[in-house]
């Protein structure tokens, strides 16, 4: 058994309202970093406020350590959390914000004091215990918060959101320093967020959530590369992936996507799963770094459609090319080799290694 | 803002400005000097702006032992003639009575004794400044007493009002529950009432419960609509603040009544004493209920009100009786302003 099981996790507002979390079941072990992405109103922050109790759920079970914990007050529950507006008490000195939790256990007064002390050089803000709040600049708050979640050593450590209100670059920096504490209380976290880079570059897991239920669980790399259903293909990666409407044709031993300006012919690996929707329509998706382009229209292996370049969007290190394939008047198309691409240019499309997905139309899960 | 306007339109600002604190200032310090004035001077006009701390009066010796005073009207006009005696008693009242001078009626007589040889001539004397203030207690025995009596009611209004008002505050801004729109413009109702309308029946419940002419019978009048002004006032103030710093609380490890005490009322002080200044000065500066609802136990205010009524000789006792009952007021208002500032200026919730 997992260190934190939901299972079966159900919220509604209202008795006969809508789910806002639809039969959650999530396992995760002890110092994991989980994080919770998905779009505003996807029931993250809901499932986050229901494991710290300061949200009642109604239906399920949330278990810690093999305890049932949803019967329990918030401050039974030993855990400890971020708040987006950090919730750093304006009226309090750093210190006593600080302090607050262990105060309320009552704890000797030097231990508080050593124990705040250390819980503020972790964040590096021990040299702001005497000031208040609004001396503080927005990242300083924010590490004021992040102390006063370590310095109770809590369960579970969750964070709601906890750098959408820092400019992005301090939110860069706060990632790496959240992640450095993490590595080293090695407290099992739940990071709440919208922001997939974010998610990214911080999580052990991903919890991928749309509408109240879980679309995908695993690792950054397993949900980039091996999405499981269109809305995570569609959600992660910066720009998004290109989808397209094909049908998919048998032509003897072969196996073609076929849409509105493109013919693909699908790598035999698919061939199997793809075998019940011989005529059928479904959508295909493509990163857009792994469609390669060829300037002088050769056509190799993978190759699926001409195409002429509309814009183009120079990155530095990369450019991003706008082009229209079929219904399609957004394609886009991440190139490192982009000195002589031009708008107007025209050029062959191929798709890499054969990294193309498929969905099914109705269940939008991913065919393979 | 204010650069750019251009000089007429400064020029008019300025006006505008100077006369609306004319508007407050001129009766204010004509109130203030009329406590200090003494009876002579009150019949003065044009007033003095500053109340002299001396009075100057013109003696003559009579051939029959006596001397006739005469009080400078300093307007030119000459002197007038007041009185005629040798009474050390009867000079001593008049002293006191006209002059605001406390002294001996003896030692005024052997003052005057020096015409007997110099010839008629001017005498300077001290005025006692706090002579109206003295005078306002000496007539009103019970001024003493009603002091405490508005303290204590003014107390009791304050712990009334705010106790009941900021949890109903509280239950407005942060719970849905039926009827609450209608309990919160039903608040608003209730300050429409005129307390003294209010007086009569809370008069005959207060005698039923046997809490006629006490202070407390009156704080529950006081707090009819202080409770929902309260109650208003900390709704909005708690309303502003974020609910994720009280779920802060509870997730660190406090239960509700912790919660509240330690992070919503310590943030929401500058609404509860804004609200409690009105409280004091509802209670403290009202008469006409408190004339209604007491008998013995009357208030400063009630007191004051009554002496302007009865001491017809002089305004000037109702002016110092006036300004005993601002000082209390004043000294709260200076208190809590501090508190009142972070409302209106700026600390962040």
């Amino acid at each position: 058994m997992s260190y934190l099981e939901i299972k079966n996790l159900q919220k509604r507002y209202t008795a006969k309202g809508p789910l806002i979390v639809d039969n959650m079941n999530l396992s995760i072990e002890k110092g994991e970093f989980i994080v919770f992405l998905g779009p505003s109103g996807c029931g993250k922050t809901t499932t986050i406020r229901m494991i710290s109790g300061l949200e009642e759920i109604s239906g399920g079970d949330i278990t810690v350590d093999g305890e049932s914990i949803v019967n329990k007050l918030p401050r039974e529950r030993g855990v400890s959390m971020i708040f987006q507006s950090y919730a750093v008490w304006p009226h309090m000195t750093v210190y006593d914000n600080i302090a607050y939790p262990l105060k309320l256990q009552k704890l000797p007064k030097d231990e508080i004091k050593k124990r705040v002390q250390a819980a503020a050089e972790a964040t590096e803000i021990q040299g702001l215990l005497k000031r208040y709040p609004a001396q503080m600049s927005g990242g300083q708050r924010q590490r004021v918060a992040v102390s006063r979640a370590i310095v109770v050593e809590p369960r579970l450590f969750l964070m709601d959101e906890p750098l959408s209100n820092l400019d992005a670059k301090l939110r860069v920096s706060m990632r790496t320093e959240l992640k450095r504490i993490h590595t080293k209380q090695g407290s099992t976290s739940i990071f709440v967020t919208h922001d997939q880079s974010e998610a990214m570059s911080m999580a052990d897991r991903i919890v991928v959530m749309y509408k109240g239920k879980i679309e995908q669980i695993g690792t950054p790399m397993e949900v980039y590369q091996d999405s499981a259903t269109r809305f995570v293909a569609e959600f992660i990666g910066t720009p998004p992936t290109n989808f397209f409407d094909a049908s998919i044709v048998r032509e003897g031993q072969e196996i073609y996507a076929r849409g509105e300006g493109f013919d693909y012919k699908v790598p035999s690996s698919l061939h199997s799963a793809l075998a019940g929707y011989a005529g059928k329509e479904i959508d295909m998706g493509i990163r857009p770094e792994y469609i390669d382009i060829l300037p002088d229209q050769r056509k190799q292996d993978g190759y699926f459609c001409d195409a002429r370049i509309d814009f183009v969007e120079p990155q530095g290190s990369h450019s991003i090319l706008i082009t229209e394939i079929g219904a399609n008047k957004n394609v886009k198309i991440h190139t490192v080799d982009h000195m002589d691409i031009k708008q107007g240019t025209k050029v062959s499309c191929h798709v890499k290694n054969g990294m193309v997905m498929f969905f099914d139309k109705e269940s939008s899960k991913r065919i393979k | 803002m204010m650069d750019r306007l251009n000089a007429v339109q400064k020029t008019v600002f300025a006006i505008i400005l100077a006369g609306m604190v004319m508007l407050v200032a001129i009766p204010l310090l004509f109130f203030i000097t009329v406590s200090f004035s003494n009876s002579t001077e009150m019949t003065q006009f044009p007033k003095n702006i500053f109340p002299s701390g001396e009075v100057t009066v013109y003696v003559e010796p009579k051939d029959d032992g006596k001397y006739e005073l005469f009080y400078d009207y300093q307007d030119g006009s000459g002197y007038t003639s007041i009185i005629t005696t040798n009474n050390a008693s009867k000079l001593e009242k008049h002293f006191a009575r006209q002059y605001a001078v406390v002294m001996d009626g003896e030692e005024i007589l052997e003052e005057f004794s020096r015409t007997r040889t110099e010839g008629a001539r001017e005498f300077t004397f001290r005025k006692d400044m706090f002579y109206n203030f003295k005078q306002f207690f000496k007539i009103v025995p019970n001024a003493g007493v009603a002091l405490k009596n508005s303290i204590i009611v003014s107390l009791y209004t304050i712990l009334i009002s705010l106790s009941l008002g900021s949890l109903a505050g509280y239950a407005i801004a942060r719970y849905q529950f039926k009827g609450r729109e209608q309990i919160n413009v039903g608040l608003l109702i209730v300050r429409m009432f005129p307390t003294v309308g209010i007086s009569i029946p809370m008069a005959v419940m207060l005698i039923k419960m046997g809490l006629y002419d006490t202070m407390i019978g009156l704080a529950f009048l006081y707090s009819i609509p202080n409770i929902a002004l309260t109650s208003w006032i900390t709704s909005s103030i708690f309303i502003g603040i974020n609910k994720e710093l009280e779920e802060a609380s509870y997730v660190f490890g406090a239960n509700s009544i912790q919660t509240f005490l330690k992070i919503t009322l310590p943030m929401a002080f500058p609404a509860m004493a804004a609200s409690s200044m009105y409280s004091f000065l509802t209670a403290w500066n009202d008469t006409i209920s408190a004339l209604i609802l007491t008998n013995e136990n009357q208030t400063l205010a009630l007191v004051v009100y009554k002496a302007i009524g009865t001491t017809s000789s002089g305004i000037q006792y109702a002016a110092a009786g006036s300004i005993v009952l601002i000082i209390p007021a004043l000294v709260f208002t200076f208190i809590i302003r501090k508190y009142i500032g972070q409302m209106w200026g700026g600390v962040e919730l």
